[in-house]
């Protein structure tokens, strides 16, 4: 075979791979929220009030300084430590993989304490505004240890990646990247096991609209549970976790303190067994894979001029391509998960039938999270994970004129 | 070698830089608890452990002792993973061959152990009250003070020779005394006279720089 049909060839093979990876994107991209949808324009000073809605914009135009500063300014420091960082070599005695958990442990430490500062100004922000409660050497002490679980998940990152590239070489990405896949699939699954969870006293209207919303959505009856972080924030928020037999509905203790009503709490409920009905932790999993498979793929290659991730020196050039390549994906990401909340509320608007609960539901969430209901273009692609409270009250008017509401 | 200097970023997270040892040394740690009652068995018939075991069990102790010598800032470099001879600072001497043991002691190992297990405990309360003000020191000065080195490692070789008589390792009981295998009223981090008899597990150090005369010093950390 000549050199230039062996990169013919080789060029099929990348299209062929890249068509069919498009093609599962295209399928996890897709929903069931009618593709035709039009969402009308929503007043939401009208809804909010102009003041509140000013002082929601204010607060949210800070907060995101302080995001844009955590998003990037720890890519800043990775790219100084991809370079210097390998100086901590030295202060190992370990072997190849010993040393780079070393080297991939103190890069996330200086990151850390670069994000003191810029974090204790967020608490600042935040205590003022009321929605933490958070002392400030309790948040330091508290963000300190919760150093723990992101040195647990670099230390087995670094292990699987420089232990199959002891092996494969600039391979390693073909065997690490399933690895990757089953070792979030395992996490999600131990997830509500890891995550301190009561049994929710009271609410029994709430509870018997559980079983009615789940049986309409035609999802298994999933335990619904509180976790308890009322003395931490006054945040209102729910999310399901989990997968098969340790699927959770998991609603806060601030949702349930009085402010929302039983009918905005059972729109809560629908939205998140609209999460199980969809299998969107299933489909999570899957973006995830397709998305960690061509950043593997070209850190294998970008690592190659540091000897490759079977050597330590690499490791600091690792994690600076590994938290940059994700920083940049967040757009892509955040997209679809706006694509999958939505998928949730519109599937909670057909299990409740109830829009006027719904809109109140996101008429409340401005006014108990103090968040601009209407961010601006580049919050929302680099923060907005959930529709904004405009656009969802936008859809659940658009549900009604299709409904006939 | 260890030359007291201590990275003061490392020394800032030491705890946390420990965690993937920590997780190591309970997987490792769940076997050595099956591997030790294969070994008991084999030691009350046959009247010594097995070699594989006792392998086993050493490196295991090597290991740990690296662990806990990084962890209480003992020494400054990050520990590997294997309990390999000859690879850290402070190292942990012990026999590789199994050598023959009463089996009547065999047989009462954990009660017998128990004393020495109990004063382990107390000294690693100790330990950790030392390494607090070490921590603090080290962060202002990046060194280790000496005393509060040689404190700390004299702790870890009791508590390592008090796990080494339960696993079987050694039957010689754990001795307390920082002198063993010294020469009496030196200062701890003397260096070991050869006629001195070396405890049978006992935490190593780089030869003394301070004592002139220092053959063989496998006991007390000392600087270089």
């Amino acid at each position: 075979m000549t050199k230039s049909s062996r990169r013919l060839l080789g060029l099929l093979i990348f299209g062929a791979l890249a068509g069919v990876w498009f093609y599962l994107a295209s399928l996890l991209w897709r929903t069931s929220v009618p593709g035709n949808l039009k969402l009308p324009k929503v007043d939401m000073s009208a809804l909010v009030g102009a003041g509140e809605l000013h002082q929601a914009q204010h607060f949210t135009l800070i907060s995101d300084l302080f995001a844009l500063c955590g998003l990037f300014l720890p890519i800043i420091v990775l790219a100084v430590y991809a370079k210097y960082g390998h100086r901590f070599i030295s202060e190992s005695a370990a072997g190849p993989i010993g040393t780079g958990m070393l080297l991939a442990m103190l890069g996330l430490a200086i990151v850390w304490i670069s994000m003191a500062v810029p974090g204790l100004a967020q608490l600042w922000w935040y205590r003022k505004h009321g929605i933490v409660s958070t002392g400030y050497v309790s948040w330091i002490f508290g963000s300190w240890l919760g150093l723990i679980p992101v040195f647990e998940q670099i230390c087995l990152t670094i292990l699987i990646v420089m232990g199959f590239a002891r092996l494969l070489r600039d391979r390693w990405w073909l065997a690490a990247v399933p690895v990757f896949v089953g070792v979030l699939t395992l996490f999600v699954f131990i997830t509500p096991y890891e995550i301190p969870l009561q049994q929710i006293y009271g609410h029994p209207q709430l509870k018997a609209a559980e079983g009615r919303i789940a049986k309409r959505e035609g999802v298994a009856k999933i335990p619904m549970r509180v976790e308890n972080v009322g003395t931490m924030t006054s945040a209102p928020n729910a999310f399901t976790t989990g997968l098969g037999p340790s699927r959770r509905v998991v609603l806060w203790d601030t949702i349930l303190d009085g402010r929302f009503s039983e009918s905005q709490l059972e729109v809560v409920v629908a939205h998140e067994l609209g999460h199980q009905k969809h299998n969107h932790l299933w489909k999570d999993i899957g973006w995830y894979g397709l998305f960690v498979l061509p950043i593997a793929f070209f850190i294998a290659r970008w690592t190659r001029r540091r000897g490759g991730m079977a050597v330590p020196l690499a490791v600091p050039l690792f994690l600076f391509l590994w938290f940059a390549l994700q920083t940049a994906i967040t757009p892509l990401n955040n997209a679809y998960s706006r694509r999958l909340e939505a998928e949730a509320d519109w599937t909670a608007l057909q299990a409740t039938n109830d829009p006027q609960a719904a809109k109140s539901l996101f008429v409340n969430f401005v006014s108990t999270t103090s968040e601009d209901p209407n961010p601006p273009a580049w919050d929302v692609m680099l923060f907005g994970t959930h529709p904004s409270e405009e656009q969802r009250i936008a859809m659940v008017e658009a549900w009604q004129a299709q409904n006939g509401g | 070698m260890d030359d007291l200097r201590r990275s003061r970023l490392t020394v800032f997270f030491r705890p946390l830089l420990c965690i993937p040892h920590l997780i190591w040394i309970y997987l490792w740690g769940a076997v050595v608890g099956i591997v030790f009652i294969l070994n008991w068995l084999v030691a009350l018939i046959i009247g010594r452990p097995a070699k594989p075991f006792q392998r086993f069990n050493a490196a295991f102790l090597r290991y740990t002792t690296t662990v806990l010598s990084f962890l209480f800032l003992i020494a400054n470099p990050f520990p590997g993973f294997t309990g390999e001879p000859g690879s850290y600072p402070i190292e942990l001497e012990v026999p590789t061959t199994p050598e023959k043991q009463n089996r009547l002691k065999t047989f009462f190992r954990l009660f017998l152990v128990y004393p020495a297990l109990a004063v382990a405990g107390a000294l690693l309360y100790v330990t950790y009250f030392v390494t607090f003000l070490a921590w603090w020191a080290a962060m202002i000065t990046g060194r280790m003070p000496r005393g509060f080195r040689d404190l700390g490692a004299n702790a870890i070789r009791y508590i390592e020779q008090g796990y080494a008589f339960a696993l079987l390792v050694t039957g010689s009981y754990p001795c307390a005394s920082p002198y063993v295998g010294m020469a009496l009223g030196m200062p701890v981090v003397a260096a070991t006279p050869a006629a001195m008899e070396a405890p049978p597990a006992a935490v190593e150090a780089p030869a003394a720089a301070e004592q002139p005369a220092a053959p063989e010093a496998p006991e007390a950390p000392s600087e270089t």
